[in-house]
């Protein structure tokens, strides 16, 4: 299999679709009143707002921002703001700092010097305050997550995850990319770097060790059974790279299918209990 | 036997789970068939209930006859009509072997029924885990001719849409419930299985989203040279009605006598290779 950027397009307005559709049918079969999503100004969640307004019309998504003293950036808010006003959605803004530092202040072992825990006491925060608001509003959770960063486990396991759906998780970052540009997002938001946005200046392509351009024909080989050697003879890389990934990509299989216990019954929760996912 | 008949398409989306529910959208689908002048009426793979039902499925299905032909035979008694839909089939002699079944059903009552061959288990597809494959083709006689009935996933394998053609099959009806990836696939062999048998093709396919899978529709009706006679959209409920005439499959039969020129020494060898694969 030849591994090159084309294997990754696709027909952008055929993905639009089926993407609007799989959000509309979810949301109205579940009677729902719209969805809920963390709007950070990032490439992944502009995506997916665009996408919300026009399966549920935006006035049916409630975008929320939830900057905090640490990773404050200026331009994520603006950024936002111009996609919650190109796409009329909703909006809401609240600073967690304060939350965050009660959660600091009253953990006894809480260490700020451990960078990874409390970056993902971050990002289950943003969860909290998401899934209250759709309580309270009678709304679904979309994620944001992304199928390069699904696959490598680069999210907080309960945190930046958990949503009720997730419609971009089949696509590639940089398919993700494509179908922004598709959809006319602002260059600016196409272009800037990925960022989880728990510790100040942290960058995805950074912390994963290799270019998302690079990455997704790697994860694109193995999703398609490809060996790891035929992927860096393809790529004309080392097979360390390859083997690297993929084994990042196989340790974290226990975050992406969360429920486990030992089985010792007829039928088992998250093994031999198969059931469709919502009963309409 | 009636030589020209309207065949009414009838691309649904199903309630999964929900039976009383499904075969009332098909009731009501029959009575308007009827009203515009179709001669059969034609609904997707597991109709009654669904395609992702997973472990409900063992209180769905029901034999044949059971609650659920007995309603369609209602339909089809009242309404003067042939049905044929999708439904999974509780085995007579078991409490829970269960088959992946296509029904046919007539307003003398019910006719017959397929179970599926070939049970796709790869990708998506749980099918094996859930049904014993069927064991024997179904070319069914009627007073609109012999119709042969397969399954979605059948239609990769030519040998069962080629048997029900070698018993008289002239119109070869496949149910179906394809998701949206496979869309070239099926859109080929439709045409594939129509020309190499020169026989009239219905396909008709799921529409809806079950679970994340979305069903892409474009039902179609194919005649014996591969043009597509009618076609319905993709992604929607439609319903549309074609005709098929089975004199035009004499013109075709000769121009390209696939029939005539079949080898039948070459189906030992192929035997003999698919065991030894």
């Amino acid at each position: 299999m030849k591994l090159t950027t084309a294997v990754l397009d696709s027909d952008w307005s055929e993905v639009e679709k089926r993407i609007a559709r799989f959000i509309k049918d979810y949301v109205e079969k579940s009677k729902a009143k719209g969805v809920v999503l963390g709007l950070s100004g990032g490439i992944d969640s502009s995506t997916v707002a665009a996408l919300s307004a026009q399966a549920v019309g935006g006035h049916k998504v409630l975008g929320v921002m939830l900057p905090e003293r640490e990773t404050y950036n200026v331009k994520d808010i603006k950024y936002a703001r111009l996609v919650a006003e190109k796409f009329g959605l909703k909006t809401e803004t609240i600073d967690i700092t304060n939350t965050l530092q009660a959660f600091y202040n009253s953990t006894p072992i809480f260490d700020p010097a451990d960078k990874l825990g409390k970056g993902n006491v971050k990002a289950r925060t943003r969860m909290v305050y998401i899934y209250y608001y759709a309580n309270r509003l009678g709304m679904l959770v979309c994620g944001s997550s992304d199928k390069s960063e699904t696959m490598m486990g680069y999210f907080t396991k309960w945190g930046d995850v958990a949503a009720d759906i997730s419609p971009i998780m089949d696509l590639y970052k940089t398919q993700v990319r494509r179908l922004a540009e598709h959809l006319g997002l602002p260059e600016n938001i196409v272009a800037r770097p990925s960022s989880p946005a728990l510790w100040p200046g942290q960058l995805a392509e950074e912390e994963l060790g290799v270019k998302y351009e690079q990455l997704d024909l790697i994860l694109y080989g193995l999703e398609h059974f490809m060996k790891p050697e035929e992927i860096a003879a393809e790529l004309h890389v080392e097979k360390q790279l390859i083997d690297k990934i993929r084994r990042r990509w196989l340790l974290s299989e226990h975050k992406r299918r969360m429920l486990l216990t030992a089985k010792l019954e007829y039928r088992t929760v998250g093994t031999d209990f198969r059931l469709p996912r919502s009963p309409w | 036997m009636k030589e020209r008949l309207k065949v009414a398409l009838a691309q649904i989306s199903c309630q999964q789970g929900d039976k009383a529910e499904n075969l009332r959208k098909m009731g009501r689908i029959v009575t308007k068939a009827k009203k515009q002048g179709a001669d059969l009426v034609i609904f997707p793979e597991l109709s009654s209930t669904g395609y992702v039902v997973r472990d409900q499925i063992y209180e769905l299905a029901e034999k044949i006859p059971g609650p659920s032909t007995r309603i369609m035979e209602k339909a089809a008694e009242k309404d003067g009509e042939y049905i044929i839909f999708g439904m999974p089939e509780l085995s007579e002699k078991t409490q829970a072997t269960l088959y992946n079944a296509a029904v046919l059903i007539g307003p003398e009552g019910l006719i017959g029924k397929y179970r599926k061959m070939y049970l796709p288990t790869h990708s998506v597809f749980e099918e094996k885990r859930y049904f014993r494959p069927g064991y024997q083709i179904a070319t069914l006689d009627t007073k609109l001719g012999k119709i042969g009935l397969i399954i979605c996933y059948d239609i990769y394998f030519p040998e069962v849409t080629r048997l029900t053609r070698l018993e008289g099959a002239q119109l070869i009806v496949c149910i179906s419930a394809s998701p949206g990836i496979r869309r070239t696939f099926f859109e080929t062999l439709t045409l594939a299985r129509a020309i190499e048998n020169t026989s009239f093709l219905a396909f008709v396919n799921l529409v809806g989203v079950e679970d994340g899978l979305q069903f892409w529709g474009g039902s179609r009706l194919v005649g014996p040279d591969g043009k597509i006679l009618v076609q319905a959209k993709y992604d929607e409920e439609d319903f549309v009605i074609g005709e098929v005439n089975y004199a035009d499959i004499r013109p075709v039969e000769a121009f390209v006598p696939t029939l005539r020129d079949l080898r039948p020494e070459l189906f030992d060898k192929l035997k003999d290779a698919a065991e030894e694969l």
